[in-house]
């Protein structure tokens, strides 16, 4: 017994007094080089004579309360103009009294997104998955109104924001198993559907959504029926279906090819028939490798929706635009305007963003 | 059920025909002039050198590869261009892959009950039941919640052998199932086979385990450039191979 010796680990030393520090890291990612050095100090200077200003005119001399042009009175930004007009941002000219209708829908959309993270599979398969395929029905039903027996709202009204997020929603929705069927036909050994699917792929991709919206409001109704008037915002979403149907054809076609050819033999080797096939097991694994792409699809459909103010569709920037030309506004509000619509499509896209990386970081570690 | 593979004993009955089946991959002539018959509950072991066509003959067997000129009767079935006729053969063939191929995106449960689920319309608790069975046969009943990433490469052997278990087969197909695991692993999927094969289920296993082939195989097939080039019982097989190329690839891989 007494011959044992107690273990006793020698003390800790601290790291190389060259690896830590803020100066190291100063060292190391400032000034490594003589041109690196240069470079920090110019950007340094330039940020040094830009930002007082800056801050000052966003925040230190901003005009923040009052409800006509008149409140702006200090020489900073005038906010008052963003919150004056704020309601007309989200909103447009929906009825004041019935905004809780485009609210429950914007509200439903969120709790389905949410849904979706926080239950588990077979609730997605069989619950989430066709809520999410009736929201655009439902929330074109209460946004009318007329189908519920609510007070009838002419879509010309709908606008701002809301009309943005609830568009781009409704057309991912729709255009998700639309470009999926025609990344299928692509693939397809029958020439009639691989030829359909690739003029129809390549050409929503090929062509400026700027053109597919001209073509759209001109266009689309040669091909409705005499006698019959489409509703200019329903052109409007069929145009961005299709658009983003491409793309997503696109994103699904790069998911395919990482599909290896063992899970197609493995499960043509149980007997299970092509959609079978195709929708138990390709499907779910093309929507995990494609995540990251899908979502940088969705993000740039939902900015491609400030295109609708050339064709007169009263989404944000639109609006905005009409804020900045009332006659009670002159004052020169553009810088305001535009920053706010700027900072409040950033702080969507970035969600999605955060998002998709949480999403991908629980792919990963989900069924790994 | 008469599907419990113990009740099946050897017949003298054929379940699979090949006649003067060839196929070509463009110019490549890939099986040259193939005949080969199995009796119920034989079981078969396929070697050769590597690109010799194991794998593409028995692919053409579920009908993975298609070939141009020969016939092909699987269990009273002609595998003829009908689409039924191939969802039958499929469901009666069971086919275990080199890398497993299990599916990713879902659990062991779901992989096994899949087929049974939605090829032959069995009811979930069911299909459950009877994937838990197999999972016990080839222990691991304690992975079935897990996903096949979490598996170690024999185990996840395994759960493929099971998962086409679960269809009740009548014929099991196996490409070389054990040569993407480790030495270690070998043994846990031979093991299995071996009680399958006890059990008289009809087996063609492409494999180079000479163990294996010795202890469970009625019949030895050497196949090389495309050709059935000898086959014989495994003792006879191995003692006093006939062709000069069948004891050049013996001793290749006996030395190895
Ligand atoms: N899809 C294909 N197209 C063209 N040639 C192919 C194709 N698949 C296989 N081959 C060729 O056919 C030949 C036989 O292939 P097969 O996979 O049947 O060989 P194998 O005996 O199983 O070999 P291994 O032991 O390497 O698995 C090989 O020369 C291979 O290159
Ligand atoms: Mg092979």
């Amino acid at each position: 017994m007494n011959k044992l010796q107690t273990f006793t680990p020698s003390p800790a030393r601290p790291a190389p007094e060259n690896t830590v520090g803020p100066a190291v890291w100063l060292k190391n990612n400032l000034f490594s080089t003589p041109l690196d050095t240069v470079a920090t100090l110019l950007l340094g200077y330039i940020l040094l004579t830009i930002l007082p200003g800056v801050i000052d005119w966003l925040f230190l001399s901003a005009n923040w309360t009052g409800d006509s042009q008149d409140a702006c009175v200090n020489d900073g930004a005038c906010w008052v103009f963003v919150s004056a007009w704020s309601q007309q941002f989200f909103y447009g000219s929906y009825p004041t009294d019935e905004l809780w209708r485009v609210n429950l829908s914007i509200a439903m959309l969120v709790v389905i997104i949410a849904a979706s993270y926080q239950f588990e599979k077979g609730v997605r398969e069989k619950i989430i998955i066709p809520l999410f395929l009736l929201l655009p029905v439902i929330s074109i039903a209460i946004l009318d109104g007329s189908y519920l027996g609510l007070e009838r709202v002419s879509t010309d009204l709908w606008g701002g924001f809301s009309l943005n997020v609830l568009l781009a929603a409704a057309s991912i929705i729709v255009a998700f198993p639309l470009g999926f069927i025609w990344a299928l036909g692509r693939r397809s050994h029958m020439p009639f559907a691989r030829s359909i699917s690739i003029i129809l792929i390549e050409f929503f991709r090929g062509v400026p959504v700027l053109a597919l919206f001209f073509m759209g409001s001109v266009m689309l109704p040669l091909f409705f029926p005499e006698g019959t008037s489409v509703d200019k915002l329903v052109r409007v979403w069929i145009v961005l279906i299709l658009f983003m149907a491409g793309y997503m054809a696109e994103v699904f076609r790069g998911g395919f090819n990482a599909i290896p050819q063992g899970q197609y033999e493995a499960a043509d080797s149980l007997g299970l028939s092509y959609w079978q096939k195709t929708v138990l097991i390709i499907l779910p694994q093309v929507i995990k490798v494609s995540m990251p792409n899908i979502l940088a699809t969705f993000v740039m459909l939902f900015k491609n929706t400030t295109f609708l103010l050339i064709i007169g569709i009263f989404e944000m920037l639109s609006t905005t635009q009409t804020a900045l030309s009332n006659s009670r506004w002159l004052g020169g509000h553009a810088e305001e305007g535009y920053i706010f619509v700027a900072v409040v499509f950033w702080t969507v896209c970035f969600s999605m963003s955060m998002i998709a990386t949480n999403i991908e970081r629980k792919l990963n570690t989900d069924h790994q | 059920m008469t599907n419990n593979p113990v009740n099946r004993l050897k017949t003298d009955e054929e379940i699979i025909t090949i006649s003067g089946l060839n196929k070509w991959y463009g110019d490549f002539h890939v099986l040259k002039d193939i005949d080969l018959t199995v009796k119920q509950g034989e079981r078969i072991v396929i070697c050769g050198p590597s690109g010799s066509g194991k794998s593409t003959l028995i692919r053409c067997i579920n009908r993975l590869e298609e070939f141009q000129q020969g016939s092909l009767v699987v269990d009273g079935t002609e595998l003829i261009e009908d689409v039924k006729n191939i969802e039958t053969v499929r469901r009666e063939v069971g086919m275990v892959f080199q890398h497993f191929n299990l599916f990713p995106h879902l659990s062991i449960l779901e992989n096994l009950t899949l087929g049974p689920i939605w090829v032959q319309k069995m009811p979930k608790a069911e299909a459950e039941a009877v994937a838990m069975k197999y999972l016990e046969r080839v222990k691991i009943p304690d992975q079935a919640n897990k996903y096949p990433g979490q598996l170690s490469g024999g185990q996840q052997q395994r759960v493929a052998i099971a998962r086409s278990l679960c269809m009740s087969p009548k014929i099991m197909l196996f490409d070389e199932p054990t040569s993407a695991l480790d030495p270690e692993m070998i043994k846990e999927v031979l093991d299995v086979m071996i009680e399958l094969a006890e059990e008289g289920m009809t087996m063609l296993c492409v494999t180079h385990e000479m163990g294996f082939a010795k202890k469970v195989a009625d019949r030895v097939i050497f196949m090389d450039a495309g050709e059935i080039v000898e086959q014989n019982t495994p003792h006879e097989f191995f003692d006093s191979p006939q062709v000069d190329r069948t004891q050049q690839f013996l001793q290749q891989i006996l030395n190895h």
